[in-house]
């Protein structure tokens, strides 16, 4: 008799141990998520977690490759009328939900209308604004039949838009446009359908192998784990219980690339970080010339390479590196360390400041460790170079997000963007005149003008009108630009597919393991 | 005891009352909302959802139906993790809180008692200096430096246990199980010192020693239960905090808990999971509290409540 007949508990806890102690298995992808999604309605959900798992468990009428490019999703071709405003998709009639029905134009309608249902209260719902009476809609005014997307034929569907838009094949590509499972939730148009899912633990997806390219796919279960703390999650990783991280933790770059070498990937990501000076307010108030020595004093190389020290690169302008049609600002368009100083100096001498008279500035961010080591850093400097005393004021997340946003005691606060969809104007519009993310309450007739006009231009001539907006922009120095981010993940290498892309989209469909 | 355990179980309802009032005010007054986000929403969009949530109602009215709502066990929709009601955040993660909890608390208890006892039964000797020492390290090391210790040696180094994650299996739970429990291990064998020693010094015990009794019999059959005592009272709140979960804990070991709730609820304003919770400890407290009581009438015959109370 042996002793796990004898003891059948000893079996079933060795059976168990050996199980859970299992290795990574070839045919289930480990990966990181960050925080719990916040929804996986496709309608409701905002995190960045919930979109990367919704774009495994959904398909819109365009996706994307491993690369981020636009490809054909649900739609296998789409025209779009020389004015730009109508487009006209054909739907693949392959398209299957994972329960067997077939995917039509009425599912893709059914979503547009829900999602601008005032009673969905859809966060986003303003980024269907250029369709034809979508604000209307949204606000109450029309019922959503009036919306400007209609059926064509057995697989057409045809939107119509108030204006032409230059990013909406990739609008088309975030899960507010997904066609709608209705009230049946646990039904998916994607690659993948949800098997298991526990808050704050994983959510576990199973290939579906209704997808329209389910021979394409080759993974049969992806875990998208959720760990908020990135040092929790270079733990697991190292442990081998993941196959790619969401994130690593800020600091460590040095250490990083000699421990995991080609694993460690980085990339350029559409994403800004910088500080933002309430211009409605003194002191910086028809300031130009202070604000403009105050960015003209931080050294961001140092910033970058010593203090955050997480592969960022130094920003000197709001669009980032990678933006198409975009020219890149360089450093040395910004003249030598010394030149930049002198003039720093020069201007806050200007402006009416000195050492006998330094400025009082009060930076406001809130609690992280990367804003913190920032924050001390610029201070730091503004101090060495300017003589500026600067009161660092942390707050916790929701009342620096309230502060921030009603500007009655802000001076400077810490801002930043990553990019919604690869277009300039993306970045542009949080600094147009009533504009609900504008909290540095800049006003300028020249720059509301300028973005106006670029709302009716198409090709080079609207980028180039993009162009002279961020310039006054930045020419007005309502922003100090400190850094572009970067995408940071931890790669096995034995996961196959995953490339580097400025949008930091990685479809588990393209992924395999070898 | 029946009246006594009945007239305790009433007297919670007036607590519990004045809890679920302070609680609903003071989240409301905090600065900033469950919408506020990096992204400042459309004004529209914003009363859209205030509306969804009945945010735009006046608060003597949302606090009239959060009353209504709870006494029919319904904490409503969690503002933050959308597809989840409080109820399913509580009803999913307790279990997990709960086992790790109740593990924690046992095997602290077998490990505390015993080595307080013999380090008061060696009061003054080596045992006594070593145990002693150790429970002061225990104490002292907080559990967010010992965790990842224990992950880098056991997870990382050796690779015989998970980093972290989750399942109801022994490999997952050893390490979290150990963090929560060493701190109270040492908390528990102080305790148990302590009150041994001056339990060792009692007349009865003098007595029992005089009569030529054993050592091990006056340890074990007269001085470990009214020692106990005070282990017995640290408890009852030790108890209800340690089932309820840890924050700490729960983030390095990514365990499905309620313990992180309660720091996201208020951070995210997420309104109804923080009273979900709040409630949910208060009545953990107020139980716990009661079955000490009960406990110390058990462990101490001089100790009856009816009797006092007539």
């Amino acid at each position: 008799m042996s002793i796990t007949s004898r003891f059948p508990l000893v079996a079933v806890i060795a059976l168990s141990w050996a199980v859970s102690a299992a290795p990574l298995s070839a045919a289930t992808l480990d990966r990181g998520v960050g925080p719990e999604p916040d929804a996986l309605d496709i309608h409701l959900a905002q995190s960045l977690s919930a979109l990367n798992v919704l774009r495994d468990l959904h398909e819109g009428l365009i996706t994307l490759d491993a690369s981020a490019r636009l490809i054909p999703g649900l739609a296998r071709a789409w025209t779009v009328s020389d004015d730009g405003r109508v487009w006209r998709f054909e739907l693949d009639p392959e398209a299957r939900w994972s329960d067997g029905e077939p995917i039509s134009a009425d599912d893709v309608i059914a979503g547009w209308r829900r999602a601008l249902a005032p009673a969905t209260a859809a966060p986003m719902a303003g980024m269907l604004d250029m369709v034809v009476n979508a604000r209307a809609v949204r606000t109450g005014r029309l019922e959503p039949s009036a919306l400007g997307i209609s059926r064509d034929g057995a697989h057409g569907l045809v939107v119509e838009l108030e204006q032409a838009t230059p990013w909406f094949a990739e609008l088309l590509t975030h899960p507010l446009t997904f066609p709608w499972p209705g009230e049946n939730r646990s039904r998916y148009s994607g690659p993948f359908v949800l098997d298991r899912r526990v808050p704050g633990a994983h959510l576990q997806l199973a290939r579906n192998p209704e997808y329209r390219d389910s021979a394409g796919v080759a993974l049969e279960r992806v875990v998208w784990h959720v760990i908020e703390e990135p040092s929790v999650e270079l733990a697991r990783y190292r442990a081998g219980q993941l196959h790619i991280t969401e994130t690593i933790p800020p600091g460590r770059l040095d250490w990083m690339r000699e421990q995991f070498g080609d694993e460690l990937r980085i990339s350029t990501y559409l994403g800004t970080f910088f500080l933002t000076f309430n211009v409605g307010r003194e002191p910086f108030a028809d300031a130009p010339g202070l604000r403009r020595a105050l960015s003209l004093a931080i050294d961001r190389e140092l910033l970058t390479q010593r203090v955050l020290g997480a592969g960022e690169v130094p920003a000197w302008g709001l669009i980032p590196p990678g933006m198409p049609g975009w020219p890149e600002a360089a450093a040395a368009d910004q003249g030598t360390a010394a030149e930049r100083l002198a003039e720093a100096r020069e201007l806050y001498r200007a402006a009416g400041f000195g050492a006998r008279r330094p400025l009082r500035a009060e930076l406001r961010f809130n609690t992280s460790l990367t804003h913190r080591r920032m924050a001390a850093a610029v201070a730091a400097m503004w101090k060495e170079q300017l003589g500026v005393e600067t009161r660092l004021v942390n707050e916790e997340w929701k009342v620096f997000v309230a502060n921030r946003r009603h500007g009655r005691i802000t001076e400077i606060v810490r801002g930043g963007w990553i990019a919604d969809w690869r277009d300039a104007a993306n970045f542009l519009q949080l600094f147009e005149t009533g504009s609900p993310l504008n909290y540095s309450f800049f006003s300028d007739h020249e720059f509301d003008g300028l973005m106006s006009a670029a709302r009716t231009r198409h090709g080079d001539e609207r980028l180039d009108l993009l162009r002279r907006a961020e310039e006054r922009l930045l020419a007005e120095h309502v922003i100090i630009p400190l850094y572009h981010y970067v995408s940071r993940h931890l790669v096995k290498p034995q996961v196959r597919g995953f490339e580097d892309n400025v949008m930091d989209i990685h479809l588990s469909r393209w992924l395999s393991l070898q | 005891m029946l009246s006594y355990s009945l007239k305790r179980l009433a007297s919670a309802i007036p607590t519990l009352f004045l809890l679920i009032t302070f609680a609903f005010f003071m989240i409301r007054i905090a600065p900033g909302g469950p919408f506020d986000s990096e992204r400042a929403l459309p004004p529209e969009i914003e009363a859209n959802l205030a509306a969804k949530y009945h945010l735009d109602e006046p608060l003597v009215v949302q606090y009239g139906r959060y009353l209504w709502n709870i006494a029919r066990l319904d904490f409503g929709p969690s503002f933050h993790y959308l597809d989840w009601s409080v109820n399913d955040l509580i009803l999913q993660g307790a279990p997990v809180s709960f086992t790790l909890g109740l593990l924690a608390l046992l095997l602290a208890l077998a490990i505390g008692i015993p080595i307080g006892a013999w380090a008061a039964f060696r009061q003054n000797r080596a045992a006594d200096y070593s145990v002693m020492s150790l429970a002061m390290v225990g104490i002292s090391i907080p559990n967010f430096v010992m965790a990842p210790l224990l992950i880098l040696l056991f997870a990382i180094t050796l690779g015989w246990l998970p980093a972290g994650g989750w399942e109801f299996s022994p490999s997952r739970m050893v390490l979290p199980v150990v963090t929560l429990a060493l701190p109270m291990i040492a908390y528990i064998a102080r305790i148990t010192r302590g009150s041994m020693i001056e339990v060792l010094h009692a007349s009865f015990i003098r007595t029992a020693r005089a009569k030529g009794m054993p050592e091990r019999s006056i340890l074990f059959n007269h001085a470990l239960k009214p020692a106990l005592l005070p282990v017995i009272s640290y408890l009852g709140p030790a108890a209800a905090a340690i089932l309820t979960g840890s924050v700490v804990v729960e983030r390095i070991f990514t365990i499905p808990g309620i313990g992180s709730y309660f720091v996201q609820g208020a951070l995210n304003r997420d309104y109804t999971l923080v009273m979900g919770v709040v409630i949910l400890y208060g009545m953990l407290i107020i139980l716990f509290n009661f079955l000490v009581d009960l406990i110390y009438a058990w462990l101490d015959p001089r100790i009856r409540y009816d009797e006092q109370e007539a």
